[in-house]
């Protein structure tokens, strides 16, 4: 389903998704449905239209720009170690019109429910899309229209042990790609104690000759600053 | 002719308004300061333009505000001389003059300074819900001497910002979440836990109840119709209202289609006499 496309000849069922485009006195009418959820908008012209898999904070409407991943079992690294192993992350499939490099997103939609949770207090706290994940060793094998594969390469410089059952980040800078097969995207955490940890992005395909997903959250003056988020409340 | 009008015109530029300043240096003076105020104009509206996606509204709205001020000032520094004014001079009379407007004009120096003081402090920054007295709405704008309110019926109202300054500011969204309560009554036949359960799960299923921190739904107390469930649900504050507008109805509706029913009020009244006549008649 993933993939570049012309705009009218964009046709998908998949489950209980559908997404068509119907031409329309010279227009072009874009529909999709998906559960109790209907979107239909018009368009004048034809245009490539991307649909990838998109940073997961963008339903049931945009609030935040954090991810927020609790493990379902937390893991321990050793002091001064590393350790990379795999998360899950939700999907969310975006529908993005490309002309001349300006890209605009025309509809977002998921196969997942979205859920929302504070990162800290609630007075410097975040909000952040709330997911929760099975902590694996090996990279897993799952449904790509409804979860990704994180890889996370968690690195403990404090010395003592460190035990990590949550992960925080800004999307701005998540970089997704994709195949048929799996939608992946790779993370580093640098714990420099129990209550503090830096996360940011990797801008590596998990699988060679995976394609990279065109990203909502980019326009960040200083990407270098702007990308790594800083959990201060606790990993 | 033509040569006198213009003879008469250039004799009339070069008359001299008041020691050596003439009607000419009028008019410089008047371009510079129009010059300066249409950059000044450009220079916000591009600032406006390309920084509207990257920056809060209200910080743009600083920097708008401030690089206008410059520009202003510097066309005002160039000016003065034009003018014949010494700046030095002036800032001693300014002084003076200020002391003077000063004692004359104590509240607007009060709400200027109130201004100065809440632009540091912040407690509030613009498109904020804040409650201030009997003013419940959203910061529209902050100048120096007030700040402009919209209340959520839609009327402009302008609070001094001496009054905003020494008075409670209740600002409902400057905390990333907060929190909501509900009592529900259910009748005594029903079943408490199945309940609890029910309003648990309509929570989970609403994106912006927020998983952590965990709502919390118990039974609070055994009140005279029913039993009283407390839900306390944490949301996004910039979500808060339409998060409690949305869930209350939900879980009426849940709890019905489970055959619990909102009480209610209810009295049971006992009649001495049917007592009497039924005890008689066995």
């Amino acid at each position: 389903m993933f993939g570049a496309f012309r705009l009218r000849e964009l046709s998908v069922e998949l489950r209980n998704l559908k997404i068509s485009v119907e031409r329309d006195n010279g227009c072009f009418r874009y529909v999709r449905s998906l559960d109790d959820s209907r979107v239909e908008k018009v368009l004048f012209e034809d245009a490539e239209v991307h649909v990838n898999p998109v940073e997961p904070v963008n339903l049931p409407k945009k609030i935040t720009n954090y991810l927020y991943i609790s493990f379902r079992k937390p893991v321990l690294i050793s002091p001064g170690e590393a350790a990379t192993f795999y998360l899950t992350f939700p999907i969310e499939i975006g529908v993005i019109l490309a002309e001349e490099g300006i890209y605009e997103d025309i509809d977002v939609f998921s196969f997942v429910r979205p859920k929302y949770a504070l990162y800290g207090d609630p007075k410097g706290g975040v909000i952040g899309r709330y997911w929760e994940s099975d902590v694996f060793t090996r990279i897993p094998e799952l449904d790509p229209m409804r979860e990704g594969v994180l890889e996370l390469r968690a690195t403990n410089l404090s010395n003592k042990w460190c035990e990590i059952s949550k992960a925080v980040f800004d999307v701005y800078g998540m970089k997704v790609y994709y195949n048929e097969h799996a939608v992946s995207s790779i993370a580093e955490m640098r714990v420099h104690s129990q209550r503090m940890a830096d996360t940011s992005f990797i801008d590596k395909p998990l699988f060679e000759g995976m394609r990279r997903a065109i990203e909502l959250y980019t326009a960040r003056a200083l990407p270098m600053l702007a990308t790594k988020f800083t959990m201060e409340w606790g990993v | 002719m033509i040569v006198e009008v213009i003879n008469w015109a250039i004799s009339a530029v070069e008359y001299e308004v008041y020691e050596g300043v003439t009607i000419r240096d009028l008019i410089v003076v008047f371009l510079i300061l129009f010059i300066a105020f249409l950059i000044a104009k450009i220079i916000a509206m591009s600032l406006r333009r390309s920084l509207a996606d990257k920056m809060r509204k209200d910080q743009l709205e600083i920097l708008i505000k401030f690089v206008y001020a410059v520009v202003m000032l510097i066309a005002i520094v160039t000016v003065t001389p034009i003018l014949g004014l010494n700046l030095t001079g002036l800032l001693v009379a300014g002084g003076i003059a200020g002391i003077a407007i000063g004692f004359a004009s104590q509240k607007v120096v009060s709400n200027l300074l109130s201004g100065l003081f809440l632009i540091a402090e912040r407690p509030l920054k613009i498109g904020d819900q804040i409650v201030v007295g009997n003013v419940a709405g959203f910061v529209e704008d902050m100048n120096v001497m007030s700040t402009i309110v919209r209340t959520y019926d839609g009327l402009y109202v302008r609070i001094p910002n001496e009054t905003l300054f020494t008075s409670n500011i209740t600002n409902p969204v400057a905390n990333a979440a907060r929190r909501f309560e509900y009592t529900i009554s259910i009748r005594y036949s029903d079943d408490a836990e199945k309940a609890i359960q029910i309003i648990k799960d309509v929570i989970e299923a609403h994106p912006f109840a927020l998983k952590i921190p965990p709502p919390r739904v118990f039974v609070d107390s055994l009140g005279d119709s029913g039993v009283n469930i407390i839900a306390r649900i944490w949301a996004p504050s910039s979500e808060w209202m339409d998060v409690k507008m949305d869930l209350l109805w939900k879980i009426k509706v849940e709890l019905e289609k489970n055959g619990i029913q909102i009480p209610f009020p209810q009295r049971v009244v006992w009649f001495g006499k049917e007592l009497q006549e039924s005890n008689q008649g066995s």
